[in-house]
C-alpha cells in the first residue's frame, strides 16, 4: 500500500485510509490495477507459451510411450519404473552427476575460498585490482572454448598432458584420457585446471571485504594469529556467501550436461553419461520422447528437493 | 599497535617505496600463489595462441613451441568463418537482452511499485519457474518451436530465451525498485504523473546500472548456450558463436592452427564488451544482486 509508507500521515490516520482502500469492492480495484495487468501481460504471454506449456507438457509427457508422429501409449509411472529398475545407463548416470557435483562443490568452494583470501590479505591495493581483474576476465571467455582446448590437451597423440608426462618420463601414464572408460570421468571432471571461478571469487571477495574492519582489528590486537583470524572470524561471517556457493554449484550439477556434451557426448561406453545426456540421446538420437521427458521430470524433483531442503535448512543469516 | 593497523589495510595511498617495501615484507609469496594460479588459467589460451601460427606440418614437427615463419593468414581464414558467427550470435542475443530488459522491468515495476489484486499469487508463480530445470522443458520447447514452424530461424533462439530470461532479471531489477524510495513515485503520482511515466521518467534512468549487470548476465546465459542452437538450427549460415565454433572445431579438427585461430578470435566479441562494462559487471556480482 503506496499510501502506508508516507511518513507524513500519523498512524491511525494512514490505517483509516489503509481501511478504506480495503473496503472497495474486488472489482473496482481490478480495475483500478489495470496498469499493472497491462504492464504484466506481455510477460506472462511470452511465460505460459514458452515455459508453463513446456513444462506442464513435459509432465504430461512423461507418462506416455511417445515419439513424435506416431502413436502415444499412456504408461502410466512405466517410465519411470524403468528407470530406476532397468535402466543401468540412467542409474550409472546418476552416479556420475554426484560424483561431478560433489566435485565441482569441492574444487569451486576450495579453491575460490583460497584464492579470495589471499587476494584479502594483499596489503597492496593496486595489486588486489590488479588480481580481483585478472581473476574474473575468464567469465567472458566462451564456455565452448575451454572445453574445445582441454579436449585438444586430452588428446591421445597430439595432447599436451600426453606429451609432458613423456617428457617427465612418466610414459606409461600416457593414456586416450577421453576415451578410455576407466578414466574419461575423472578427466572431464578436472578439465578446467587449476578450477579458478571468477564469480565464486568476486562473491567470497565481496564477503569478506564487508566484514566491519573494527571486528578483526581488535582480534589482532588481542593477538590472533592468521590462521585463527580465518578460522574465527572470516569463515563464520562468510558462511552466507560460501553456503549460497555451493547451492548454486549443486543447482546447477544436477542439470549441467554441455560439459559432456561438447567432450564425450557421454562415452566412451557410457562412462561419462549424466542424466542431462541420457535425456537428450533418448529424445533426439532414438526418438524415446516420452522416456526422455520422465528423465526431465525427475531432474525437475531433484531440483525441487534441493530447493525446499534449502529454503527449510539453510537460511542465510546476516549479521 | 597501531601499526599493525595501518600494515593489514590496503587503503591507504602509498608512495612506489612503501610499495616495494610492502612486497618485501610480506606480499611476495601471496602474489606468486596467485600468479600461478592466473598462470594456469591462461595456460591453455597461450598454447592455443603459440598452435594457431603453425601450418600443419610445423605443427607436426614442433607442436608447442614458436615455429617461424609465422602463419597469420590463418587468422584471415578463421575470420571469414567465425566472423558469420559472431554477427548471428550478436543479434540473437542483442535482440534477447533488449525484449528481456524491456519485459522485466515492465513486471518489475508492476510487482515492485504497484498494488493490485493477485500481486502476491502471480509473483509466486513466477518465483516458482526458478525450480523449473532447463532439462526438463527441453523437449516440449523443442517440440513447440517445430510445430510454430520457426526451427531454422533465429526467433527459435530469441523467443524461448526472453521468456526464461526475463525471469532472473525481474528478480533482480524488482528488487532494485523495491529499495527506490517510495516518496518519488508518490510525489510524482501527485503531480499527476501516470504509472507509464512514473516508470518510463523515475525508475528506468534511476536503475541504469542494474539495466546493465541484468543485460550483461543475460547475454552471457544466452551466448554460451550450445544445446539449443544445436538442436533448432541445422542452417550453418544461422549458426551463432557457441554451436558454431563447436562445428567449426569438429570440421577442420585435425588443421590444428585453423582451429585454435578461429577459437581465439571467437573470444574477443566478449572480452571488448567486458573492457568496456568491467565497472557494471563487478558492481554487479558483488551487490548482492545475485542472492535473489
Amino acid at each position: 500500500m503506496a499510501v502506508k509508507e508516507m511518513p507524513a500521515l500519523p498512524n491511525a490516520a494512514a490505517q483509516a485510509v489503509d481501511v478504506q482502500e480495503r473496503k472497495k469492492p474486488l472489482g473496482r480495484r481490478i480495475y483500478e490495477g489495470r496498469v499493472a495487468y497491462t504492464m504484466l501481460a506481455p510477460t506472462f504471454v511470452f511465460l505460459l507459451v514458452f515455459m508453463y506449456y513446456p513444462a506442464l507438457l513435459g509432465l504430461y509427457r512423461s507418462v506416455f510411450k511417445w515419439a513424435p508422429g506416431l502413436d502415444s501409449d499412456f504408461v502410466g509411472l512405466g517410465n519411470f519404473i524403468q528407470l530406476f529398475t532397468k535402466d543401468r545407463v540412467f542409474l550409472s548416470s546418476m552416479d556420475n552427476m554426484l560424483q561431478l557435483a560433489a566435485w565441482y562443490v569441492v574444487s569451486t568452494v576450495g579453491v575460490s575460498l583460497f584464492i579470495a583470501v589471499l587476494i584479502h590479505r594483499l596489503r597492496g591495493g593496486r595489486t588486489q585490482y590488479t588480481f580481483r581483474l585478472g581473476m574474473i576476465l575468464p567469465v567472458v571467455i566462451p564456455a565452448i572454448v575451454p572445453l574445445m582446448l582441454w579436449k585438444f590437451i586430452y588428446d591421445v597423440k597430439v595432447g599436451p598432458l600426453n606429451a609432458i608426462l613423456t617428457w617427465a618420463g612418466l610414459e606409461s601414464w600416457t593414456r586416450a584420457w577421453l576415451a578410455d572408460p576407466n578414466v574419461a570421468l575423472y578427466a572431464v571432471m578436472l578439465r578446467n585446471f587449476p578450477w579458478v571461478d571468477g564469480v565464486a571469487i568476486l562473491i567470497l571477495l565481496a564477503g569478506l571485504q564487508a566484514i566491519p574492519y573494527e571486528i578483526v582489528e581488535s582480534a589482532m590486537i588481542d593477538g590472533a594469529t592468521e590462521m585463527r583470524r580465518f578460522w574465527s572470524i572470516e569463515l563464520p561471517l562468510i558462511a552466507g556467501q560460501i553456503k549460497l556457493i555451493t547451492v548454486l554449484t549443486i543447482m546447477w550439477g544436477v542439470q549441467e550436461f554441455t560439459a559432456v556434451f561438447a567432450m564425450t557426448q557421454g562415452g566412451p561406453i557410457n562412462s561419462t553419461m549424466v542424466p542431462g545426456m541420457w535425456m537428450f540421446f533418448n529424445a533426439f538420437r532414438i526418438n524415446k520422447m516420452g522416456y526422455a521427458s520422465a528423465i526431465g521430470v525427475v531432474l525437475f524433483l531433484l531440483t525441487l528437493v534441493l530447493t525446499l531442503i534449502n529454503m527449510k535448512y539453510i537460511t542465510t543469516e546476516e549479521y | 599497535m597501531s601499526a599493525v593497523v595501518t600494515e593489514t589495510r590496503g587503503q591507504y595511498r602509498r608512495s612506489r617505496g612503501e610499495q616495494v617495501g610492502l612486497f618485501l615484507r610480506g606480499d611476495w609469496w601471496r602474489i606468486v600463489l596467485l600468479g600461478l594460479f592466473l598462470v594456469g588459467g591462461i595456460a591453455p589460451l597461450v598454447m592455443a595462441f603459440l598452435i594457431s601460427l603453425k601450418t600443419i606440418p610445423q605443427f607436426a614437427r614442433q607442436p608447442f613451441a614458436l615455429t617461424f615463419p609465422l602463419h597469420w593468414e590463418n587468422y584471415g581464414f578463421a575470420f571469414e568463418i567465425v566472423l558469420e558467427f559472431i554477427k548471428n550470435s550478436m543479434i540473437v542475443s542483442g535482440v534477447t537482452v533488449l525484449g528481456v530488459l524491456l519485459l522485466a522491468s515492465l513486471s518489475a515495476y508492476a510487482f515492485g511499485i504497484l498494488e493490485f489484486p493477485g500481486r502476491q499469487v502471480l509473483f509466486y508463480l513466477v518465483l516458482s519457474l526458478m525450480m523449473v530445470p532447463s532439462a526438463m522443458t527441453l523437449i516440449p520447447s523443442f517440440v513447440l518451436v517445430k510445430d510454430l514452424g520457426l526451427m531454422n530461424t533465429y526467433w527459435a533462439m530469441i523467443l524461448p530465451w526472453i521468456a526464461s530470461g526475463q525471469v532472473f532479471a525481474m528478480f533482480i531489477l524488482r528488487t532494485f525498485f523495491e529499495s527506490l524510495p517510495k516518496e518519488l513515485f508518490d510525489a510524482a503520482r501527485i503531480d499527476g504523473a501516470s504509472e507509464w511515466q512514473g516508470y518510463w521518467r523515475i525508475a528506468l534512468p534511476l536503475s541504469k546500472s542494474m539495466l546493465g549487470v541484468a543485460a550483461i548476465l543475460n547475454i552471457l546465459g544466452t551466448w554460451n548456450n550450445l544445446i539449443w542452437p544445436y538442436l533448432t538450427i541445422q542452417k550453418q549460415a544461422l549458426l551463432p558463436l557457441t554451436p558454431g565454433l563447436w562445428a567449426y572445431q569438429t570440421e577442420y579438427f585435425t588443421r590444428y592452427g585453423l582451429t585454435m585461430a578461429g577459437l581465439l578470435i571467437g573470444s574477443i566479441p566478449l572480452v571488448l564488451l567486458f573492457i568496456f562494462t568491467s565497472r557494471w559487471f563487478v558492481a554487479g556480482l558483488t551487490s548482492g544482486a545475485i542472492k535473489v
